[in-house]
C-alpha cells in the first residue's frame, strides 16, 4: 500500500465523521470573517482601541456624520445619524439636526438627543472612554429639543466634525442600555448599526445578526461570525479551504503575491498607509547633536525599505504626517538617502569612529525585522543600534517612561496633520510628562505653528502652518520618517462590499447595508 | 484510600495558596500596565490614572492582595480586566475543549508509545527498535507547528476530510471528535515519541532481571511474561512520565490551539499575559493549580495500584 493510498484509506475510516465543508454550502447571507486575534477587547465603542476591536465596532455603531464608504477622505464626510448641522461664525457653536426614526437594537427605542449627549459625554470621561484627550476643548453638549444638540466648545478644533464620525470617540451608545447594563454594556453592546450583537464565544467568535430596522434598510447580510484565528498560516488555510470569506490579511508583498494566485480570492489593499518613524530622543547624548540626528536621516535608504517590505503594500515616508492626510507636505526639505554626507556629519560632530545607541524594541516579528534593516543600514555610517529586545508590553511601558534613544513606532490617525503633528511633536505630548502622548523625541520645534493652526479659521492658513511645522520639524531632525504600510485583506470574489474599497479607518473593510455575495 | 485522597487535597491547600501568591506578585513585578493595554497607544498618563483608579490597581498592593485572596476563597474571581467578562464564564467555555484535547493527546500518546517502548526492548538493536529509536526521534524534534501545518494542508486542504477552524461545537459529538482528531494525533505523536523512549529504557532494564528468567523457566508463556511480569514492573517510570506530560499538555498546548483555531486555557494565558491582564491570569493559574494537583493525586494512585508496596509505604 502506497502512503497515499494508506492516507486516503484512513480518511474513509474517518468517512462517517468527516467534515462537510460547511463554508462551501452555507448560504450566502453569512459572511465569516477570519481576524488575526485571540480575542476581542471590550466592545465599548468608546475603548475600541485595537484594530481587532475597531474593525467590528464599526460594523454596530454609527457617528453623528461618517466617511463616505470606502474612503477617509475628511472632505467627503457625510450625515449619518444628523442630517444637517451649523456653526456659529467663531466655529464654537456647532448644532446638529438629528435623523428621525433611528432606532437601537433590541428593545431600545428611539434615537434622541438625549442619547447623543450622553454618548458624547461618555467619550469625553477618561473613566469612561480611551478617547477622552480627544474631547478636551468640548465645554458643553446639550439637547435643545428631542432632535436637536449642540456642541459648545472652549476653543476651536481644527476637525469638529473629524471627532463626531464613525470612529474612536465618535461612536453613539444608548444611554437606556448603558445604564441598565452597566459593566455589561461592553460585553453585549447596543447601537445603531447595520449589526447587531448576538453573541459571543471567548477565545473562538463574535457573533453578529442583521439589524432589520436600521434606517438605512435591513442588510443583505443575516449573519455575521467574526472567527479569532491568531495563526496567519492557519487563517491563509482556512480561507483557502472556503471556511471563511474574508480575511485580515498580511502586510507583506509576499503575501500578497502568494493569496493573488488563490482561486476566487481578490486581495484589497487600502489607506491608511500607517506611518513608521524613527523618533530620535534629543533628551539624550549623542542625540541632543543636530547634526548626528542629522547624520541618521542621511543614513536611512527609504527606497531599500518600503521595496524591503513589498511594492504593493508599501511606501516610502515623506513627510513627518502621512501622506494624503489634510496639510501634508513633501516639500519639506527632508534628507535624501547619502551615506558620505552620514559620515562627514558624524565626523564633524566629533564621532569620527561612530555611535553606539541602546535601543528599546519589541519582540514582535514583523516589528522586529523592519528595524533589524534599519539597524543594518545604519551601521554602514557607522551608527551601531544596540537593540534591546523586550516583550510587546514591555516594549510599550519602556518607551513611555523615556528609556530608549530611538522609538521605531507605527501609527495611523484621523487624517489632518494636526492629530499626528500634536501627539508625536508638541511638547505638550512629550512622554514622561503629565499630559504625554507619543512624543518620544522630546521635539519642541514646531509647538507655535501646531498651537496657531489650532485656531486659524481661514483653512488655507491652517493648512500653511501645518506645512510649516512639518518642515521645522523635518529641519531638526526629531524623527525619520521610514515607510508607510497600507491595509491588506482577502476575500472572496462573490463578495460584494457594495462600494468601492479605498480607504477605511477602521483598518478594515466596512461591512454596509448594502454588502452581499452575488 | 479516601483518607488518602482527602489528606492529598486538604495539602493541596497551602501549595495553591503558595501558587497564586506567586502569580499575584509576578504579573505585577514585570513591566507593563492593564491600563495601557485597555487605552491603546494614545493614553495619556491622566487617564491611565482614572482607569488604574476604576480597576482598583491605585490601592496598595496588601490590599489588592487581600482582596484577590478573599475572593478567590469564595469562588469568585471577578472579570477580565480587558474584557470585562466573567472569567469563570470565559475559563468554563474553553475547559472542556483543554480537557478534550488533553485526554485525546495523552490516549494516542500512551495507546502508541507503551506499545512501541516494549516491542522495541523485545527487539533491541533489531529492524523493529531502530525503526522506532528514528520515529521517535523524528516526532520529538518536530515542532508541532510545523507538524500541525503538515497535517492541515493533507487532511484539510488536500482531501477535505477535517476543517482548518478547530472550534467544536461542544453540543454535538461528532463536530466535537472531527475537530479533535487533527490536534490530538500532533500531540499525540509527540508524547508517543517521549514515552516509546521511556518504556524501551524500563523495560530494558526489567527483561535482565532474574524473576523474568524464573517466570519463563517456569513455563509461563513469553507474551505473559512479558505484558504483566515485565510491563508492570516497567510501569512506574512510565505512569510518571504519562502523569508529567498530562499536566504539562493543560497549559502547553498553546501553540497546537493556534494552529488549529481551537479554544484552549493555554491561547487564553498567552493573551492575557501578553495583556496585563492581572485577574484573568489569577483565576486561571487557580484553575490550572488545581488540576495539576489533580493529575499528581491520580499519578500517586496508580503507583500504588501498579506496585502495592508504594501504596503500604
Amino acid at each position: 500500500m502506497t502512503f497515499r493510498a494508506a492516507l486516503l484509506a484512513a480518511a474513509a475510516a474517518f468517512a462517517p465523521v468527516a467534515f462537510a465543508p460547511a463554508a462551501h454550502a452555507a448560504p450566502k447571507t453569512t459572511l465569516t470573517v477570519g481576524m488575526a486575534a485571540q480575542d476581542v477587547g471590550r466592545l465599548d465603542p468608546h475603548f475600541a482601541v485595537s484594530t481587532i476591536d475597531r474593525t467590528v465596532v464599526v460594523w454596530m455603531f454609527n457617528g453623528l456624520v461618517r466617511f463616505k464608504p470606502g474612503s477617509m477622505d475628511p472632505q467627503l464626510i457625510e450625515p449619518d445619524l444628523a442630517t444637517s448641522w451649523e456653526s456659529s461664525a467663531d466655529k464654537k457653536v456647532w448644532t446638529f439636526h438629528l435623523r428621525q426614526g433611528v432606532k437601537f437594537h433590541g428593545d431600545y427605542g428611539a434615537l434622541t438627543a438625549e442619547d447623543v449627549v450622553f454618548s458624547l459625554q461618555k467619550a469625553a470621561d477618561p473613566k469612561r472612554s480611551a478617547f477622552s484627550a480627544d474631547f478636551a476643548a468640548f465645554d458643553k453638549v446639550e439637547a435643545v429639543d428631542p432632535a436637536t444638540v449642540r456642541i459648545m466648545l472652549k476653543d476651536t478644533v481644527p476637525s469638529l466634525l473629524g471627532l463626531l464620525t464613525n470612529y474612536s470617540g465618535g461612536f453613539n451608545v444608548s444611554k437606556k442600555a448603558v445604564e441598565k447594563l452597566g459593566d455589561n454594556y461592553a460585553r453585549a453592546p447596543i447601537g445603531t448599526g447595520p449589526f447587531a450583537f448576538a453573541s459571543i464565544a471567548a477565545n473562538q467568535s463574535l457573533e453578529l445578526v442583521s439589524f432589520p430596522g436600521y434606517f438605512r434598510g435591513a442588510p443583505k447580510i443575516e449573519k455575521i461570525s467574526y472567527r479569532f484565528l491568531p495563526s496567519n498560516a492557519s487563517r491563509d488555510l482556512a480561507f483557502q479551504n472556503g471556511e471563511i470569506d474574508l480575511e485580515y490579511g498580511m502586510q507583506d508583498q509576499t503575501w500578497v503575491d502568494r493569496t493573488r494566485k488563490i482561486e476566487h480570492a481578490v486581495v484589497d489593499v487600502f489607506e491608511p498607509g500607517e506611518l513608521t518613524t524613527l523618533s530620535l530622543n534629543m533628551s539624550q547624548k549623542p542625540l541632543d547633536d543636530v547634526r548626528v540626528r542629522r547624520a541618521i536621516a542621511y543614513a536611512v535608504n527609504r527606497p531599500e525599505l518600503a521595496k524591503f517590505q513589498g511594492k504593493d503594500v508599501a511606501r516610502e515616508g515623506q513627510s513627518v504626517v502621512p501622506v494624503g492626510y489634510l496639510g501634508f507636505t513633501a516639500d519639506n526639505g527632508l534628507p535624501q538617502f547619502d551615506l558620505a554626507r552620514a559620515k562627514a556629519l558624524l565626523t564633524e560632530a566629533g564621532y569620527p569612529n561612530g555611535i553606539t545607541l541602546k535601543v528599546v524594541h519589541t519582540q514582535l516579528p514583523s516589528m522586529l525585522s523592519q528595524m533589524q534593516v534599519v539597524q543594518a543600514e545604519l551601521k554602514r555610517a557607522g551608527i551601531i543600534l544596540d537593540l534591546q529586545v523586550v516583550e510587546h508590553a514591555t516594549y510599550h511601558q519602556m518607551i513611555r517612561k523615556d528609556l530608549s534613544s530611538m522609538v521605531y513606532y507605527s501609527a495611523a490617525r484621523f487624517p489632518i496633520a494636526d492629530i499626528y503633528l500634536t501627539q508625536f511633536f508638541h511638547s505638550r505630548s512629550t512622554v514622561g510628562t503629565p499630559t504625554g502622548v507619543t512624543n518620544f523625541s522630546h521635539c519642541n520645534a514646531a509647538d507655535a505653528e501646531i498651537d496657531a493652526a489650532r485656531h486659524e479659521p481661514d483653512e488655507k492658513k491652517q493648512v500653511a502652518l501645518w506645512q510649516e511645522a512639518q518642515r521645522k520639524i523635518v529641519a531638526q531632525v526629531c524623527a525619520v520618517p521610514l515607510q508607510e504600510t497600507l491595509q491588506a485583506w482577502v476575500r472572496r470574489d462573490d463578495l460584494d462590499y457594495g462600494y468601492d474599497l479605498k480607504g477605511s479607518l477602521s483598518l478594515g473593510p466596512l461591512i454596509t447595508e448594502a454588502t452581499h455575495f452575488k | 484510600m479516601i483518607f488518602y485522597v482527602l489528606r492529598r487535597l486538604l495539602a493541596a491547600i497551602p501549595t495553591l495558596l503558595a501558587v497564586l501568591t506567586l502569580v499575584f506578585v509576578i504579573v505585577r513585578v514585570v513591566p507593563g500596565d492593564p491600563a495601557v493595554a485597555i487605552l491603546g497607544d494614545r493614553a495619556t498618563p491622566d487617564a491611565v490614572a482614572a482607569l488604574d483608579a476604576k480597576l482598583g490597581l491605585d490601592q496598595p498592593i496588601w490590599r489588592q492582595y487581600a482582596t484577590f485572596i478573599g475572593q478567590s476563597l469564595t469562588g469568585d474571581f471577578g472579570r477580565s480586566m480587558v474584557t470585562n467578562r466573567p472569567i469563570l464564564t470565559d475559563v468554563a467555555a474553553v475547559l472542556p475543549h483543554t480537557i478534550d484535547l488533553t485526554l485525546a493527546a495523552v490516549l494516542i500518546g500512551t495507546l502508541v508509545g507503551v506499545p512501541a517502548g516494549v516491542w522495541a526492548a523485545l527487539y533491541r538493536n533489531r529492524a523493529i527498535d531502530i525503526a522506532a529509536r528514528v520515529l521517535s526521534l523524528i516526532g520529538l524534534s518536530f515542532p508541532v507547528f510545523v507538524s500541525g501545518v503538515f497535517l492541515l494542508l493533507a487532511f484539510a486542504l488536500h482531501w477535505r476530510i477535517f476543517p482548518v477552524i478547530g472550534n467544536a461545537n461542544l453540543a454535538d459529538p461528532i463536530d466535537r471528535l472531527t475537530k479533535l482528531v487533527l490536534p490530538a494525533v500532533t500531540l499525540g505523536l509527540v508524547m508517543a515519541a517521549y514515552i516509546t523512549r521511556v518504556t524501551r529504557s524500563a523495560m530494558l532494564q526489567v527483561l535482565g532481571e532474574d524473576y523474568m528468567r524464573t517466570a519463563r523457566a517456569k513455563g509461563v508463556p513469553w507474551r505473559r511474561v512479558v505484558w504483566r511480569h515485565g510491563l508492570r514492573n516497567a510501569g512506574l517510570p512510565v505512569v510518571t512520565v504519562v502523569g508529567l506530560y498530562f499536566g504539562i499538555l493543560i497549559g502547553n498546548s498553546v501553540l497546537t490551539e493556534i494552529v488549529f483555531n481551537r479554544p484552549g486555557l493555554g491561547k487564553i494565558i498567552v493573551s492575557a499575559l501578553n495583556q496585563r491582564d492581572y485577574t484573568m491570569l489569577q483565576g486561571l493559574m487557580v484553575v490550572y493549580c488545581f488540576m495539576i494537583v489533580l493529575v499528581n493525586l491520580i499519578t500517586d494512585l496508580a503507583y500504588g495500584f501498579i506496585d502495592p508496596r508504594v501504596k503500604q509505604a
